[in-house]
Formats: structure tokens, C-alpha cells, sequence
């Protein structure tokens, strides 16, 4: 029997599942949240409630945008719940943080120092898009903005780090 | 400054926006657009390293949140779900002998191994899993297998009786001793500490003697 007849409800299916996608939610709640603990305690919540909640999904295929929201909307809870102080991503910075730099090629680690610094506003749409798969409509979804909005952030995010590699920034778009 | 005409504009928003899921009329545009043509091109080589950027490497991530702040989450996580009606802490034993016999049921193969582990693996399994245990018998299978959302050391022993599953599974609390017979496996949960223990054979039942000897030898 395959996964989609069996539904991604079977416990060892869907657990299965939840381990191969672990990676990429412990990457995605480390740029939402800047901060390896926090992100450590999001994935746990997040894996805990898709465990409870798994009888929702339905189609195997969207399970990475399912996991993906409930990360995000976890993060936001635990802010919200535990009123954790903001990041100064200056300090994060000072701090070398090694998740930034540990592998050592420089133009890289600019890149994520660049990304880390991007306003709320555009690393989250961008971060939900790269690494979460979401499609520019679904990230209007669950951001709760218009599908053009969401188009814009993600132009101007691109658009900021372009500098890093000696581009000339577009034309802002309204 | 040159105007950018309103097409250019459009297309270099998409091109911003997604530059690998353009729609059908960039794509037209870009047939007859040079400039935009090299904004695309510029675009999605920054897109590359957009995404190795974001694939943070996680071996920067196993240091653990410090103690306090573990501890404090844990137990507000408690109180909300016991204020809820606590029926987390004892859900119904039977759902948890039925979920570790489908578990067991779906990794079939971990039924096969005759070799013994390396210490060093097994230690690894267990340290992933938050459990400590001085197998009595050699341990031929193991492994830190999600299960209820958490991590729990699925682990096969070869034991005088014949090959044992024995799950630890350190956040699943317990009453009392439940027999699980179920799709041709027979085992038991049991009580131990702050978690329980799952036994299972597909040959006759587990001997007393022994869950005695292994619960003792686990700890969280």
C-alpha cells in the first residue's frame, strides 16, 4: 500500500515524515527567530502539534507548507506567550553566531549576515518562499496580505541583497 | 535617470518576487526584453545563493537551550495541557500499545539484525532519545525514531528468549503494566519513572524476569 493511500495519518508514515522535514523547520524557525534555543523550542512545539493535528492534513503533498505555517504560528505564540526579547541582530552578529559562519566561505556568510538583517517584513516571506516552498499565494494567506503585497516584499528583499554582489538595486516597484 | 516602462517594471517585479516561477507574460516580455533578460539572469544566480545562504548547517545546532528555559517550557506545556483537562498525562495505555505495535509494524526490518551494534551507536541512539540503559543482552537494532513528537530509542535485543523490541520512550508516563497482543506480537508497556517501556516478540511473551532486568537498567 502507498503513502498517499494510506493517508500521511499512519503513525510511522507520518513520523517518518516529520524526521525528513525536521532540517529544514530547524532552519526556517532559526531565521524567524535568530536564535538557536528559540528555534530548538519552536520545532518541538511544532512537531508536537502536527502530531496531534495530523488527522487534518489530508494531502501528503502539502505536508512542508503545513509544517511550515504551524512553525511560524508557533514562533509568534511563543513571542506572544512568553513575551521574549527581540533579537538585536547586532549583537547575534558580534557574537559570531556559528550557525552564521561555520562554514567558512566568506561571500556566504555575508549573505546570511545580509538576510539576518532584512526587516521582519522581508525575511519572512522570503524564508517561507526559499525554504518553506510556499507559493507567493499561500504566503498571502497565512501573512494575511494581498497576493500583490506579498510580491513586493519579496522583490525588495531581493533587491537589498543584490548589493552584496556588486548589482546596481532595481527600480522600486510600489 | 531612464524611465523604466511600465512592462519592464512588471516583469522585474515578478522577476524579484519569484525568479524561477515566472508567469506566461514576463516570460513573453522577456523574449523581447534584453535588459530584462539580464535583471532574470541576475536574479536567479542571486537566488542561488539565496538558497545556500538559508540552508544553515546543522551541526551549529545541537547545543541544547540552556536548563532554565527547557525546564520552564516543559512545565508551562504541562500546566496548559493538565488545565485542559489532563487527559494527556494517562492517555488510554491502549492507544499507546496500538501506536508502538504500527510503529513497530512499519520499521518491519528492524526485526532482521543479528549483528551487534558498536557501543558508540548505541550511545548515540540513546543520547538522541534522553535515555540512559545498560543493555543486558546484545542490541542488534537501534534507533532514535520519532514517535509522539518526540524522540524515543527504538531498540532490538537478542536476548535468550528470542529477538525482543524494546522501545524507552521517556515522555509517556504510565499507570500500570498493560499487555499488548495485537497483529501477532505480544509484549508489554510498563511503568517506569517520569516514562514507560514498551516489550515486544513476535515469538511467545515476554518473561517477567526479563522486563524486570531491563526496567531496572533504564533511567531518564
Amino acid at each position: 500500500m502507498n503513502t498517499a493511500s494510506r493517508g500521511t495519518t499512519g503513525s510511522g508514515t507520518f513520523t517518518r515524515l516529520l524526521e525528513m522535514l525536521r532540517p529544514d523547520l530547524l532552519r526556517f524557525a532559526w531565521w524567524l527567530a535568530r536564535d538557536r534555543s528559540v528555534a530548538e523550542d519552536v520545532v518541538q512545539e511544532t512537531l508536537i502539534r502536527a502530531w496531534k493535528s495530523r488527522e487534518e492534513l489530508k494531502d501528503p503533498a502539502a505536508l512542508r507548507p503545513w509544517l511550515f505555517t504551524i512553525a511560524r504560528r508557533e514562533h509568534a505564540r511563543l513571542f506572544e506567550r512568553k513575551r521574549l526579547p527581540t533579537v538585536d541582530v547586532d549583537e547575534v552578529e558580534a557574537l559570531g553566531d556559528s550557525a552564521l559562519a561555520s562554514d567558512g566561505d566568506a561571500a556566504l556568510i555575508d549573505l546570511r549576515r545580509a538576510i539576518m538583517k532584512l526587516p521582519d517584513e522581508y525575511r519572512e516571506p522570503l524564508v517561507l518562499q526559499v525554504l518553506g516552498g510556499l507559493s507567493t499565494a499561500e504566503i498571502a494567506m497565512e501573512l494575511k496580505l494581498t497576493q500583490a503585497a506579498v510580491l513586493t516584499r519579496l522583490f525588495r528583499a531581493r533587491n537589498r541583497l543584490r548589493t552584496l554582489y556588486g548589482l546596481e538595486p532595481a527600480e522600486d516597484v510600489e | 535617470m531612464s524611465v523604466t516602462p511600465d512592462a519592464c517594471r512588471h516583469a522585474r517585479l515578478y522577476i524579484g518576487a519569484d525568479p524561477r516561477g515566472l508567469p506566461a507574460d514576463v516570460t513573453t516580455h522577456l523574449e523581447g526584453c534584453a535588459a530584462c533578460r539580464g535583471f532574470r539572469d541576475e536574479m536567479q544566480m542571486l537566488d542561488g545563493k539565496v538558497h545556500a545562504a538559508l540552508e544553515l548547517p546543522l551541526s551549529e545546532f545541537r547545543r541544547r537551550a540552556p536548563p532554565a528555559r527547557r525546564f520552564a517550557l516543559a512545565a508551562s506545556v504541562l500546566l496548559g495541557v493538565m488545565i485542559a483537562g489532563g487527559v494527556w498525562m494517562f492517555r488510554p495505555a491502549s492507544a499507546l500499545a496500538g501506536e508502538v505495535v504500527q510503529h513497530v509494524e512499519e520499521e518491519a526490518g528492524s526485526w532482521d539484525g543479528r549483528q551487534p551494534l558498536p557501543p558508540a551507536e548505541i550511545a548515540g541512539v540513546l543520547r538522541t532519545a534522553s535515555a540512559q540503559f545498560d543493555s543486558p543482552y546484545p542490541v542488534v537494532y537501534g534507533y532514535p525514531c520519532p514517535f509522539r513528537g518526540h524522540r524515543v530509542a527504538h531498540l532490538v535485543l537478542q536476548t535468550p528468549a528470542g529477538t525482543m523490541t524494546v522501545m524507552l520512550i521517556p515522555h509517556e508516563p504510565l499507570r500500570r503494566r498493560t499487555a499488548i497482543s495485537r497483529d501477532g506480537m505480544h509484549g508489554v508497556l510498563v511503568p517506569a519513572g517520569s516514562g514507560s517501556v514498551a516489550f515486544l516478540m513476535r515469538e511467545g511473551n515476554v518473561p517477567e524476569a526479563m522486563v524486570d532486568e531491563i526496567v531496572s537498567r533504564v533511567s531518564w
